[in-house]
């Protein structure tokens, strides 16, 4: 216990202990393999790590051994991680593995620093068990001032500047972010096949950086205190001006509001962390919000994939060399050769109508998907939600009209269909046309809406969930069921968004650009 | 002895199956190459004419048709590749499947060359749409750019959007745009080169445990997004940067020890340096004391 406790700004030291006792900690390792915690007890007893988790030792001085006690203290740390290398040959059961290191060899408790590296090796053992959504870092203009002390924050569109990001300063700036009454702990992290950085940071309701501020000792208050503790992660990918942040999870229960407002602040917070004098930089959702690191990454990462996704991706394939220096023909990707090889097929052989529009089907899934959308490509994105705000098609459009029409004949008549298509199509290019911006057209929208009053817009909201959204509707295409050529461009997920409106069929805000 | 015999012949046969499928993948590479090189030649085009085989008019033969059709792809193609050598930015029409995509579907594409070391690379691509009405006006649609290069600025300024209070066309100017934009993603490829070159330069690769002393240097890396800074790392835990200006020339140099800055080392490593190439000298000079 410390002698006094001063309230301070600083943050909570990484050896901090915390009552093994405490039911957070037993919750947080009990949520960890049995190979995970002993190697996570082994990193422990490294030396890099070993001031900030020192374990529970017999002092030399100390002779009289406790008869009853399961676990006797070890001498060194050495033999201490003997002890668990020898527990990693042999086969036991994982809560053996828990109440050693919680009643034997860290019996006073653990440290923030181990804690903070158990829910990491959690992390790296679920690499899922987050979900992240992404921002992308904008530089700002200089603040103007408008009469009043009121800065007006401007995006520099004309910025050719990318932020940099170093992590120590960052950490310093962000601590000045962070109001006295809250205290947090931080810790960075490199996963293995991830190439990203991965801050944790643990927040708690204390003006204390003292053991007052975890400790559940002294009487009924203080315990409730570690149940306002949260976590969030903040991710941070290399070669891209972009950061990736998990919702808060709280040890207690807390509102869902709470921990809003604290997602919030770190939104609020970082921006000012990565400022720098006279270079200021805000943070803007991208609208992608994914359990999968490795989607998230492919869109909003460092590589070549981030705005031409769905069939463009034939275009940032990486392994595709296209020398011009080669001059064998290349052939095209959706060349009968290349999708004959693959399907097995001989050419000669005649094709029943129902297998000439499966392969039709499959060649058409290839060119709107290209190279994305493959199950087993571990891009899935789990969720995707889009609002229609488009125009229901008026009733004079559907009586004739087999275009909304399933069960219609589309072999049939299909030039009548093209005709009409595409006449349908300049008038939403006319109407997208009349109305065209950056992002504040929502007043000219708004007169629009007003203009023709008479056509009914329902609110329409599509969910879609699986393993791999885009994947399945692939499938959906493939399988036929969803007419490929028709399918709007945002069903393809080339946006690279989870979330977003439809406004004459393509993703509002981006006005089916890839530019953001 | 015996017992070696057998698995030693089915090795032999698994090497011999296995050359010789590689000597027939050869020929069939071999054989596409010339019978590019055969179709695309200038004489072979003057065969094929139907002109100068009048007497075959009456009765098409489907073949040379075929081969004719052939002949002429190829030639296009090999335009199309001189055209990419000589011109490191070429330009190309492709459409958008989306049915809902706007100009109906007609896309500008642009492709930027880059070459590493020789050889030319996975070329980069920015396509173009045109959404505005009635004006020939350009947006970006799709790209396949890395972050580092700065697109949204570059647009920004040479393909400004329309502002939706002004009457005014905004002034494009795509000659521009494309010059500025190859000018990033050349320097930006140098740079990587440069930190490549320093790590070449070090000998990092042909480094053991057992040779190192403090003054080594055991890891060069790039350490920002625009690969403008260089980290590397000594043998005893000493880190330094090196921080570039768009066009590759050594603007600072830094040293950080244990406790901060590591000004001994500094003082020691300083110069007036011009090119990476001075600093990995002067770093090696450093090393061996």
């Amino acid at each position: 216990m410390a002698r006094i406790s001063v309230p301070t700004t600083a943050r909570l030291p990484s050896t901090l202990r915390v009552d093994s006792t405490n039911p957070a900690v037993q919750k947080s390792l009990s949520r960890l393999s049995r190979e995970s915690l002993i190697s996570l007890a082994l990193d422990w007893l490294d030396d890099g790590s070993l001031p900030n988790a020192i374990p529970f030792l017999q002092r030399a001085d100390d002779e009289d051994e406790d008869p009853d006690d399961i676990y006797p203290p070890c001498q060194s740390p050495d033999e201490l991680r003997q002890l668990y290398l020898e527990m990693q040959q042999q086969k036991g059961s994982k809560r053996d593995v828990i109440s050693r290191i919680l009643e034997g060899d860290w019996r006073h408790g653990l440290t923030l620093y181990q804690l903070a590296m158990g829910d990491l090796a959690y992390f790296e053992q679920n690499p899922t068990s987050q979900k992240w959504s992404a921002y992308q870092i904008l530089p700002l203009l200089p603040p103007s001032r408008n009469g009043e002390d009121e800065e007006i924050l401007k995006v520099d569109r004309k910025s050719l500047t990318i932020p940099r990001f170093h992590p120590s300063t960052f950490l310093q700036n962000l601590q000045n972010q962070v109001l006295p009454d809250v205290k947090t702990h931080y810790q960075f992290h490199r996963p293995k096949d991830l190439p990203v950085l991965i801050l944790r940071i643990f927040v708690i309701d204390s003006p204390y950086t003292t053991n007052l501020a975890l400790s559940s000792r002294d009487g009924s208050g203080t315990a409730a205190n570690f149940d306002s503790s949260r976590t969030v992660y903040i991710a941070f990918p290399d070669g891209v001006p972009a950061l990736y942040v998990t919702k808060s999870q709280s040890t207690g229960s807390t509102s869902s509001g709470e921990s809003k407002s604290l997602q919030s602040l770190i939104v609020d917070g970082v921006p000012k962390a990565l400022s720098r004098p006279r270079e200021r930089y805000t943070l803007k959702s991208s609208n992608l919000t994914s359990r999968n690191l490795d989607a998230i990454l492919e869109k909003k990462g460092s590589g070549r994939t981030n705005s031409a996704g769905g069939g463009w991706s034939i275009y940032s394939d990486e392994k595709k060399k296209q020398s011009p220096l080669d001059t064998v023909l290349p052939t095209p990707p959706l060349s009968r050769e290349s999708s004959d090889s693959s399907i097995g097929q001989k050419r000669g052989a005649e094709l029943t109508p129902v297998q000439r529009a499966a392969k039709r089907a499959k060649v058409i899934a290839e060119a709107r998907f290209g190279e994305s959308g493959i199950v087993t490509d571990g891009r899935g994105i789990e969720r995707v939600e889009i609002v229609l705000q488009d125009t229901f098609p008026s009733i004079r459009a559907l009586a004739g009209d087999d275009d909304y029409e399933r069960d219609a004949d589309q072999t049939g008549d299909e030039n009548r269909n093209t005709k009409r298509r595409r006449s349908k199509i300049d008038a939403v290019i006319r109407e997208a046309n009349s109305l065209d911006d950056d992002d504040d057209d929502v007043v000219m929208e708004d007169a629009e809406d007003a203009e023709d009053s008479q056509t009914w817009t329902p609110t329409i909201k599509i969910s879609f969930q699986g393993a791999h959204v885009w994947a399945g509707v692939r499938q959906l295409v493939e399988a036929g069921i969803v007419d490929g050529e028709r399918m709007p461009g945002w069903m393809t997920g080339e946006d690279g968004v989870t979330t977003g409106i439809v406004r004459h069929g393509r993703i509002r805000g981006h006005k089916g650009s890839g530019m953001t | 002895m015996s017992s070696v015999n057998p698995t030693s012949e089915s090795d032999l046969l698994d090497e011999e199956i296995a050359s010789l499928k590689a000597q027939a993948a050869t020929l069939r590479k071999n054989l596409k190459i010339e019978t590019s090189t055969i179709l695309s030649a200038a004489s072979t085009h003057t065969i094929l004419q139907p002109s100068a085989m009048t007497h075959n008019l009456r009765r098409p033969n489907p073949a040379r048709k075929k081969l004719l059709v052939e002949s002429d792809k190829q030639r296009a193609y090999m335009q199309q590749c001189l055209h990419r050598i000589c011109s490191s930015v070429t330009s190309f029409k492709v459409h958008d499947p989306d049915p809902n995509a706007v100009d109906g579907g007609h896309i500008l594409g642009l492709r930027f060359e880059v070459m590493s070391r020789g050889q030319f690379l996975r070329p980069y691509y920015v396509m173009l749409n045109r959404p505005y009405s009635g004006s020939k006006h350009l947006r970006i649609h799709r790209h396949t750019l890395p972050p580092a290069v700065p697109l949204a600025g570059l647009a920004a300024r040479h393909l400004p959007a329309r502002r939706p209070g002004s009457d005014e066309p905004p002034q494009h100017d795509l000659d521009r745009f494309v010059r500025m934009l190859r000018r990033e993603i050349v320097r930006y490829h140098n740079r990587l080169g440069v930190s490549a070159d320093l790590r070449r330069g070090l000998g990092l690769h042909d480094q053991t445990a057992e040779n190192l002393t403090a003054n080594d240097i055991v890891d060069v890396g790039i350490a920002d997004i625009e690969a403008k800074q260089i980290r590397f790392t000594w043998a005893d835990e000493r880190s330094g940067r090196v921080v570039m200006d768009d066009d590759g020339k050594v603007l600072k140099l830094m040293v950080f020890g244990k406790q901060g800055r590591d000004w001994e080392t500094t003082k020691e490593l300083y110069g007036n340096y011009d090119r990476i190439e001075d600093v990995a000298k002067r770093l090696r000079e450093y090393a061996q004391g």
